[in-house]
C-alpha cells in the first residue's frame, strides 16, 4: 500500500461545487484521494499528516492555456521593460520607466558582462515612454566598445548602438527598408522587422530557436510556471524536431520536473495531411507531464501592430487592414485535414474578421467531417462578440481570451487602433460566458507576464494602465475568472478529467497561495502571493 | 578575405500558383550553379531519381550539386543556416509561403552584408490571378506580391493572356514571362554569370536577350550612377565589375529597380552582363545605352 499524505492548509478552494471549500487534502500516488477535514482519508488506512502548508491557501494548480516556452529562456537577456518583472530565479527587475532609467539600468547590467560579450536586452516598449524615442546615442552611453541591442517587447523591432550598427555594415550609405535614419542621414539605431534586424541577430548570436526546446529553456519555462502558480502550461506554437521531442521527454520525465507541459505543434510548413499525421503520431508519445497531439494555427497578426484582420470600419485613422499569415484557403485546407484526422486545433485569431473567417471555415469543415469531440479552441479572440460566441457554442468550439490586453494595451486600443466603442467590448468574457462558451483566459507569455491571478484580475476589473475601467459590461465575477484559469483552461486542453479542480480522483496539482483570492478585495486579486505549487503531490515552493 | 556575398532570390506566389513547378524546372536545368533551394512543402518537389545523389527526410542532393531542403517555420533562421553552410552554395533560392510578402524576405538580402539581392520572381496562375486579386480578403496581399517582383512568371496561361498581361501591367512595370514559352527559367531567377554571353548565344534562348562587355572602360561613381539612371527598362538583370579612374573597382548589380553598387577588389578589366526579354529590348539597344558611357 502506497503512502497517504494529508496536507493541512488554512483553506482549500476546490472549484468543485460539491465541496467548494475544505481544509485538508489527502494525496496518494500523485492523485487526490480525499478532500475535507483532518480525518478525510482515515477510512483509507494509515496516513501521514503534513503541516508544511498549514499557513497557506490551496487552489487547483492554475492552467496557462496560451504561453510560449520562450517566456523562460528570454531571461538570458537583460530586461528593459516598463513594468516590474520577476525572472525565473526570482530576481526582481524593476521597470525602466524613462530613458535615463534604461541607460542606467543596462549600464549596471553591463558591468556583470565579460568584455567580449554583447549586451542584449528585451521587453522595451516605446509606447509607454514619453519624450525622445530611444536611439543609438542613448545606447552609446551604455557602451562604445561592446555591441548593445535592445529588442522591443513585440520582437518586431530593436534599437542598437553604434558598435552594433558598424558590425552589420549599416552606415549613411545603407538604403534598406527598416533601417531608420536620423536627421544626419546615418542610421539612428532603430531597426524594424526581421530583415533589418537579421544582420544584428546573426552577429550577436540572438537566436529565437535557442530560446525554446533546449534544456535550459525548458527548465526556465517550468520555473516561470511555478512562480505564477501554474501546474499545466502550454507552448502554443512548438517547433519540435525528433531530437527536441526526445529531449523534452527526458526532461519532463524527471521526477522533479514541476509542471505539465502541453506543446501545440506549429502547423505552418508542409502539407496539411502530413502535419495532421505527424501530430497524431507524436500524440502516442504523451506522458504524465508531456501532452502531445494538438496543433496551433496562425491566421492574422496583432491588433496593436495593426496587422490583425478587422471587420468594418477597420482601424481608426484609416490605417489599412491587417495581414493574413496564413491565407483563408490554406486555413481551410489545414482545418479540413486536422478535423478529418481528429487533431485538436488551437487557432490564433485576433481581429474580428479573422475569427469570423475561421468560424465560417469550421462550420463547413464540421459539416464535411462531423464530430462531437473536436473541442478546437479560438485563441485570443479579442474582438469576438456575442454573435460569434454563440456560433462557437453551437459548434463545440472553445475560446481562450487575451484578458491581459485590457490592462497592458487597453488605452492604446482606445486611442490608436480600434477606438473606444470596440475597445470596450474587447476580450468579452461576459458575452462569452453568457453565450455558453467554454472560456479560458491567458497571458500569451512572454508577450505579457505569466500570472493567471493577474489575468483573472484583468477579466474581473477591466482596469487599464491609465486607471480607467474599459467595458464595465464585460466584467466577470472572481469565481468565474478563477474557473477560467483552472477548469476552464484545463477543458480547453481536454485535461479537465484529471486537473483543474481539487476533487477525489484528480491529480494532486495545486497552487500554493499566501491569501484567499475569494476573500480579498477583487482589486487585490493580482496581489495574492503565489508561494509555489504542488505537482502530483510534490511540493515546489519558490 | 571573407566569402563573396551569397545572392538570394525569392520565389513568391499564391498557393497553387506554380512555385514548386518553377523550382523543379530550375533544379533540372543546366545552369552550372550549385543552388540551395529552400521550400515550404517538400512533398511537392519532384526530381527525376536519376538526378538525385541522395534524399532524406528534409534534404535532396542532386547530381548537379544543387541541394533542396525544407526550411521549417523560421525563415530567417533558415537563411542564417544557409549562410553558415560549407561549401557555400552559389545562390540561395527561397520559396515564400503562399501569402507571404516576398519584399519582407528579400529585404534581408539588402540588409545582410553576406547576402546580395537576387530579386523576387512572382509566379501567377494565369487562370485565376485576376479573381484572387479582386478577393476582398486576400486581394491586397496578392497584388503586393506582384508589385515587388522584378519579374512575373505566368503559369497555366490561358486564352485570356492578353487581358491578364494588361491587368498585371496596371500593377507592375516588371517583365511578364509566360513560362510555357521560355526555353529556360534560369535567366529569370539566377544572377547572370560573368561572361555568360558566349554560352547563352550558343543556346536556343529566343525569349531572352543578353549583352555583355569586357574591356578597358572605366567610369567614376558619378558616371555609373548617371548611366544606371538611364538603364533601359527592358533589362531586368545587370551584373559586373567596373573600373574606376582612381584605380579602384565597383561591383554593379541591378535586379529590376534595385541597384547595388559596392567597392570591390581592383580588377584588370571592366565586365558587365545584362539580360532582358526579347519582346522588350534588343542587344543593340543595350549596346546603345552602354555607348553613352
Amino acid at each position: 500500500m502506497s503512502e497517504i499524505t494529508v496536507f493541512e492548509t488554512r483553506k482549500i478552494l476546490t472549484m468543485d461545487p460539491n465541496r467548494p471549500f475544505a481544509t485538508h487534502v489527502a494525496v496518494r500516488d500523485g492523485y487526490i484521494l480525499a478532500v475535507g477535514d483532518k480525518s478525510c482519508a482515515d477510512q483509507w488506512g494509515e496516513v501521514t499528516h503534513d503541516s508544511s502548508l498549514a499557513d497557506t491557501v490551496l487552489m487547483p494548480g492554475m492552467v496557462e492555456g496560451h504561453a510560449h516556452m520562450m517566456a523562460g529562456a528570454i531571461w538570458q537577456y537583460a530586461y528593459a521593460g516598463y513594468h516590474d518583472r520577476v525572472d525565473p530565479n526570482g530576481r526582481l527587475w524593476p521597470g525602466l520607466q524613462n530613458l535615463e532609467d534604461v541607460i542606467d539600468g543596462l549600464s549596471t547590467y553591463a558591468d556583470e558582462l565579460a568584455d567580449d560579450q554583447p549586451l542584449i536586452a528585451w521587453g522595451f516598449d516605446p509606447i509607454f515612454l514619453k519624450g525622445e524615442r530611444l536611439n543609438k546615442r542613448h545606447l552609446d552611453r551604455i557602451s562604445t566598445s561592446r555591441p548593445v541591442a535592445i529588442l522591443f517587447s513585440n520582437f518586431h523591432l530593436m534599437c542598437v548602438n553604434s558598435v552594433a550598427l558598424e558590425m552589420a555594415g549599416y552606415d549613411a550609405g545603407t538604403n534598406v527598408e527598416g533601417v531608420l535614419k536620423g536627421a544626419d542621414h546615418s542610421p539612428n539605431g532603430e531597426l524594424q522587422e526581421m530583415a533589418a534586424m537579421f544582420p544584428i541577430m546573426r552577429r550577436l548570436g540572438i537566436d529565437f530557436r535557442s530560446l525554446t526546446q533546449n534544456t535550459d529553456a525548458i527548465r526556465d519555462f517550468a520555473k516561470v510556471s511555478v512562480r505564477s502558480g501554474v501546474t499545466t502550461v502550454t507552448d502554443l506554437f512548438a517547433e519540435m524536431s525528433d531530437n527536441d521531442l526526445d529531449n523534452l521527454l527526458a526532461i519532463t520525465g524527471e521526477s522533479s520536473f514541476p509542471v505539465r507541459l502541453v506543446p501545440a505543434l506549429a502547423a505552418m510548413a508542409g502539407s496539411p495531411r502530413e502535419m495532421a499525421a505527424h501530430a497524431k503520431a507524436i500524440k502516442t508519445r504523451s506522458t504524465e507531464k508531456l501532452r502531445l497531439g494538438a496543433v496551433k494555427l496562425m491566421t492574422d497578426g496583432s491588433i496593436q501592430g495593426w496587422t490583425a484582420r478587422v471587420k468594418w470600419p477597420g482601424y481608426i485613422g484609416g490605417h489599412e487592414n491587417g495581414l493574413w499569415n496564413t491565407s483563408p484557403e490554406q486555413i481551410r485546407a489545414i482545418c479540413t485535414a486536422m478535423q478529418e484526422a481528429g487533431v485538436q486545433m488551437h487557432i490564433h485569431v485576433n481581429g474580428d474578421e479573422a475569427s469570423e473567417v475561421v468560424i465560417d471555415i469550421l462550420e463547413d469543415v464540421l459539416r464535411e467531417h462531423p464530430s462531437t469531440t473536436h473541442r478546437h479552441v479560438l485563441q485570443h479572440g479579442q474582438m469576438m462578440g456575442a454573435d460569434q460566441f454563440r456560433r462557437c457554442t453551437e459548434m463545440g468550439i472553445a475560446v481562450n481570451l487575451f484578458a491581459n490586453h485590457i490592462w497592458y494595451f487597453g488605452d492604446q486600443h482606445v486611442a490608436l487602433t480600434i477606438g473606444e466603442d470596440r475597445a470596450k467590448r474587447m476580450d468579452a468574457c461576459r458575452s462569452a460566458l453568457d453565450a455558453g462558451v467554454l472560456l479560458a483566459i491567458h497571458s500569451d507569455a512572454p508577450v505579457t507576464p505569466m500570472g493567471p491571478l493577474f489575468t483573472a484580475w484583468c477579466a474581473v476589473n477591466r482596469r487599464t494602465m491609465s486607471g480607467r475601467t474599459l467595458g464595465e459590461a464585460q466584467k466577470i465575477s472572481v469565481h468565474e475568472a478563477l474557473y477560467a484559469i483552472t477548469l476552464g483552461a484545463a477543458a480547453t486542453l481536454k485535461m479537465d478529467r484529471e486537473i483543474g479542480s481539487i476533487e477525489t480522483g484528480k491529480r494532486a496539482d495545486f497552487a500554493v497561495l499566501g491569501d484567499d483570492p475569494t476573500a480579498v478585495d477583487p482589486m487585490a486579486l493580482k496581489d495574492v502571493p503565489v508561494l509555489g505549487t504542488v505537482l502530483g503531490g510534490s511540493v515546489n515552493l519558490v | 578575405m571573407s566569402l563573396p556575398p551569397l545572392p538570394m532570390t525569392v520565389i513568391a506566389g499564391y498557393l497553387g500558383a506554380g512555385k514548386t513547378t518553377l523550382i523543379n524546372r530550375l533544379l533540372a536545368e543546366n545552369h552550372g550553379l550549385r543552388l540551395l533551394v529552400m521550400v515550404n512543402d517538400f512533398g511537392a518537389i519532384n526530381i527525376d531519381e536519376k538526378l538525385l545523389t541522395s534524399a532524406d527526410e528534409d534534404t535532396l542532393t542532386l547530381t548537379n550539386g544543387c541541394v533542396c531542403c525544407t526550411m521549417g517555420a523560421d525563415l530567417f533562421m533558415a537563411i542564417g543556416d544557409a549562410l553558415d553552410r560549407r561549401p557555400r552554395p552559389d545562390q540561395l533560392i527561397i520559396e515564400a509561403s503562399g501569402i507571404a510578402d516576398p519584399a519582407r524576405i528579400a529585404n534581408a538580402a539588402k540588409a545582410e552584408p553576406d547576402l546580395s539581392y537576387g530579386g523576387v520572381v512572382t509566379v501567377v496562375d494565369g487562370n485565376i490571378f485576376k479573381s484572387l486579386a479582386n478577393d476582398p480578403l486576400i486581394g491586397p496581399q496578392i497584388i503586393g506580391q506582384v508589385k515587388c517582383a522584378h519579374a512575373i512568371a505566368v503559369s497555366k496561361s490561358s486564352a485570356k493572356e492578353k487581358a491578364l498581361s494588361s491587368f498585371l501591367q496596371t500593377h507592375t512595370p516588371a517583365p511578364i514571362v509566360t513560362l510555357s514559352e521560355v526555353p529556360s527559367v534560369a535567366p529569370l531567377i539566377l544572377e547572370p554569370k560573368d561572361k555568360l554571353e558566349p554560352q547563352l548565344s550558343s543556346e536556343p534562348h529566343p525569349s531572352y536577350v543578353s549583352w555583355s562587355y569586357t574591356g578597358d572602360a572605366y567610369l567614376t561613381q558619378t558616371r555609373i550612377d548617371e548611366l544606371l539612371e538611364k538603364l533601359p527598362q527592358g533589362i531586368f538583370r545587370l551584373k559586373g565589375v567596373v573600373k574606376n579612374p582612381d584605380g579602384t573597382s565597383r561591383t554593379v548589380q541591378v535586379v529590376g529597380n534595385e541597384i547595388e553598387i559596392k567597392s570591390s577588389q581592383a580588377v584588370s578589366e571592366t565586365t558587365l552582363v545584362a539580360i532582358g526579354l526579347k519582346d522588350r529590348i534588343t542587344a543593340a539597344e543595350i549596346e546603345a545605352w552602354w555607348q553613352q558611357k
